[in-house]
């Protein structure tokens, strides 16, 4: 019988992150991982707190975390003290990696979005500098033909009403001339991101740009500026035109996403971390409250895959981590019942986007200070942790926690269980 | 039990179209979200005129990397079959790619069948008749063997072993590499498992599946589930060497196909080198292995990675004294089996192997290792790297 140290269940940024962190402790990781993880579609960037309990906005993330309810996974692992351990160590990981991250869990910063508005966030890849955007007289908009999703003019149009009159604000599209033709699929950022990574890509963005900008200015464009974990194409560009660029937050495939996924998966696997991709877990073997082994189900048979300690990081509703019925909801691994009203129309507030956390959006899995999950208010198993968006007592899009949350359980997870060693 | 395909399980995400390698390479394919589910509902109400289905290679990383669990290739095959059901196809190569067991069969069962079969390829590639019958003229196509695997087989004599398995060798093994086969007698039987095969097995159907012929293979799917149900049923694994025949035979028929009894089989059917990794778990792999002291990359098929066994080579290789193995980690090869080899997707597939092909060739690495037939044709045309199946160095360090 083959048993590893730490089996983690799921590959978003929580189980990445949790690997990552154990990983470079020494533990020996299996990643059970079915679907890529919800990076590949999300902004790459971190939330910590951009609202409180009471609707307003936190200036200082950390302050905000020590005043949220008890029920929040903040408060449950142990406030702000423990949020800026977790993200000291994942800076500490990126600059490792050569893509470092800017920001403080002090601050949040007002991050451009894909139709011009800004949204609070904290930790970014220095290519979404929104300080610098928000600095410049001069602001830039850049948008390419043909390429979708991205409509620079509804970026000028909402920079404008939100920045007012103090600065330019104008728009520019570059010509891509690629093939076009009816046996041609639509270019997405991806694509534009792959060119951008060519001499030639580079030297035509140049020479499209370059009379449109000075020192001021600061050019905001789509997230298109490489596909690797790394500033090369960055670094270029800025050089060659000597101003500030920002890349707005992603929409899907999303290209800042992609490459904070690329990150940790190379930063896992250099410590040996073994990733089985579509290992569909199914149950949990728990004999005298304790897991002996977590159990995936495919084509062909059941297989048990064994460990010491196990962190469940498979998602929410979406990812698919909790299973919900008329008037019922399921952690399915542990088999817990989640608390929910009987009546559907209970579970949430008439307006899908209120003025208040929304209801099912808090719905999850109830754990102790340790991350160890409970079923009726009983321990399930000793030697598990539950992380991430499986866990109650929080709405992430509400709040803007959503990766913050994801990174502070996975390293208290993991700080737990090598205490408990 | 059939796995039910619900197209309207996909949210629409697109997480598959970040792993797409095809979409990477050419925007002559529309992607998998588009082209798998969401075509698959309009094509529930309109008949379908999409010939961009055709440049899905079924690599499967679309499927791995979807949250949701729908087979999306597997949508795209099913669309394709259909297509070409009212559609001309392109070329001629695709007809012989998809049904290459019937010259396999011909031409080893001839004398010097083989030798003419080789010359003649090479002849027909320097007169450019390759070319004109749509097969990539740039691409090296799989040499025949003078000899077929299980005609090998019959002359190898074995001891009885407490273990019994039979081997679906698969086309490739049989007809253009039947020492890979001869490798798996010897290392099984070192372990003292005894190997059955069945001249009754065709091809698993997986080049058919691809090259949009399914109802063939439906028809070779019936044979072979009745054979392999009888062998479990006398107490045999089933055991491939070929991770696209593997993957066929455990999981495709159930998505593709719905009659009886096609999945009874499946719990018993293990990847040649899982079995083996199995073995060491329970600590029954013998390990008097000699050193080699060799340098290997090792490359993941992208039909083994979805089949959620992990990396049994990379479990079993490094037990063998001063081997040192890396995997490349490079993504897919390109070939996807039979469709880097059409004229119209070469380029495409080379493209999409061209990650791996650099990584190879920067490793340093003596030798690739890799359990899929195809992908190994690919390595060594786009590195000049010679590769190798996991069993072969398994059978060196035994000293067999």
């Amino acid at each position: 019988m083959k048993k590893t140290d730490m089996i983690i269940v799921g590959c978003g940024l929580s189980g990445l992150f949790a690997a990552c962190v154990a990983a470079s402790r020494g533990k020996k990781v299996q990643i059970l991982s079915y679907g890529a993880g919800t990076l590949a579609i999300a902004g790459g960037i971190v939330d910590l707190l951009g609202y409180g309990d009471d609707g307003k906005f936190c200036a200082n993330p950390l302050v905000g975390i020590d005043k949220i309810a008890a029920q929040h996974p903040y408060q449950k692992v142990g406030g702000s003290a423990v949020v800026k351990r977790a993200i000291t160590e994942f800076l500490e990981i990126a600059k490792s990696c050569g893509y470092p991250y800017l920001g403080t869990p002090e601050e949040n910063v007002w991050v451009p979005t894909a139709i011009g508005n800004f949204k609070p966030s904290c930790l970014v890849p220095k290519s979404m500098d929104a300080k610098a955007l928000l600095a410049s007289k001069k602001i830039l908009v850049v948008g390419f033909d043909t390429m979708k999703d991205f409509y620079a003019h509804m970026v000028v149009k909402n920079f404008t009403k939100r920045l007012g009159e103090s600065r330019t604000i104008s728009e520019h599209i570059v010509a891509l001339n690629f093939e076009y033709g009816k046996d041609l699929r639509d270019i997405n950022a991806m694509d534009v991101a792959r060119w951008l990574e060519t001499p030639e890509g580079q030297a035509s963005f140049i020479s499209q740009v370059k009379d449109k900008v000075d020192a001021d200015t600061a050019i905001v464009l789509p997230p298109v500026l490489g596909l690797e974990p790394n500033y090369e194409v960055y670094d270029k560009l800025h050089q060659a035109l000597g101003c500030s660029i920002v890349e707005v937050s992603s929409i899907p495939p999303a290209v800042t996403g992609l490459r904070l996924d690329k990150m940790l998966r190379a930063y896992a696997k250099k410590h040996s971390v073994q990733i089985i991709e579509k290992a569909r877990v199914v149950g949990a073997e728990i004999v005298d409250g304790r897991c002996e082994a977590v159990i995936t189900e495919g084509f062909d048979r059941k297989r048990k895959f064994y460990a010491d300690q196990f962190i469940i990081a498979t998602g929410g509703v979406y990812g698919g981590g909790l299973k919900t019925f008329i008037g019922q909801m399921k952690e399915p691994i542990l088999n817990i019942d989640i608390e929910v009203p009987r009546v559907q129309t209970q579970w949430s507030h008439k307006k899908l986007f209120d003025n208040q956390k929304q209801i099912f959006a808090q719905y999850g899995v109830s754990v102790d200070e340790t991350l160890a999950p409970l079923s009726a208010g009983k321990k399930v198993a000793s030697n598990v942790k539950v992380i991430g968006r499986s866990l109650s007592g929080y709405d992430f899009c509400y709040e803007k926690s959503g990766n913050g949350v994801a990174l502070t359980t996975a390293y208290k997870a993991v700080a737990a269980f090598c205490e408990e060693d | 039990m059939r796995h039910v395909i619900d197209p309207d399980k996909c949210t629409a995400c697109t997480i598959c179209l970040t792993v797409c390698p095809v979409t990477a390479a050419t925007r002559k394919f529309r992607g998998p979200k588009m082209t798998g589910p969401a075509l698959t509902r309009l094509r529930k109400l309109v008949s379908d005129d999409d010939p961009m289905l055709d440049y899905c290679s079924n690599c499967k990383n679309c499927d791995m990397a979807c949250p949701s669990g729908v087979p999306i290739s597997t949508l795209n095959m099913l669309a394709k079959n259909e297509y070409y059901k009212k559609h001309p196809r392109k070329s001629k190569a695709d007809d012989m790619l998809a049904h290459s067991e019937k010259m396999g069969k011909l031409i080893t069962s001839l004398p010097l069948g083989a030798t003419f079969a080789n010359l003649g390829a090479a002849i027909g590639k320097s007169i450019g008749m390759l070319g004109s019958m749509g097969i990539a003229e740039k691409q090296e196509l799989p040499k025949y063997a003078s000899e077929s695997f299980l005609s090998k087989f019959k002359k190898i004599k074995q001891t009885h072993g407490k273990r019994k398995v039979v081997f679906f060798s698969g086309c490739f093994i049989n007809y253009n590499q039947p020492n890979v086969g001869v490798d798996l007698v010897k290392v099984y039987q070192h372990n003292g498992i005894e190997v059955a095969t069945d001249e009754r097995f065709v091809c698993c159907g997986s080049p058919m599946v691809s090259g949009g012929y399914i109802d063939d293979a439906r028809k070779n799917a019936e044979k072979n589930v009745k054979l392999l149900k009888q062998w479990v049923d006398k107490g045999y694994d089933i055991i491939t060497a070929c991770t696209s025949c593997g993957l066929m035979l455990k999981q495709e028929y159930q998505e593709l196909f719905d009659f009886a009894q096609m999945s009874d089989y499946a719990a018993h059917m293990y990847d040649s080198i899982e079995y083996l990794e199995r073995l060491y778990e329970m600590g029954e792999l013998k390990t008097d292995f000699k050193a080699l002291n060799k340098k290997y990359i090792y490359h993941a098929p992208c039909h083994l990675k979805v089949q959620s066994i992990g990396r049994p080579t990379m479990e079993i290789l490094p037990l063998v004294p001063s081997v040192n193995i890396e995997e490349a980690d490079a993504g897919c090869c390109g070939i996807s089996g039979s469709y880097g080899y059409k004229a119209d997707k070469y380029e495409v597939a080379m493209k999409v192997g061209s990650k791996l092909f650099n990584r190879i060739k920067k490793s340093g690495a003596e030798k690739v290792v890799c359990e899929c037939g195809t992908c190994r044709m690919q390595i060594k045309h786009g590195t000049g790297v010679e590769a190798i199946h996991p069993l072969t160095v398994l059978r060196k360090a035994y000293g067999l």
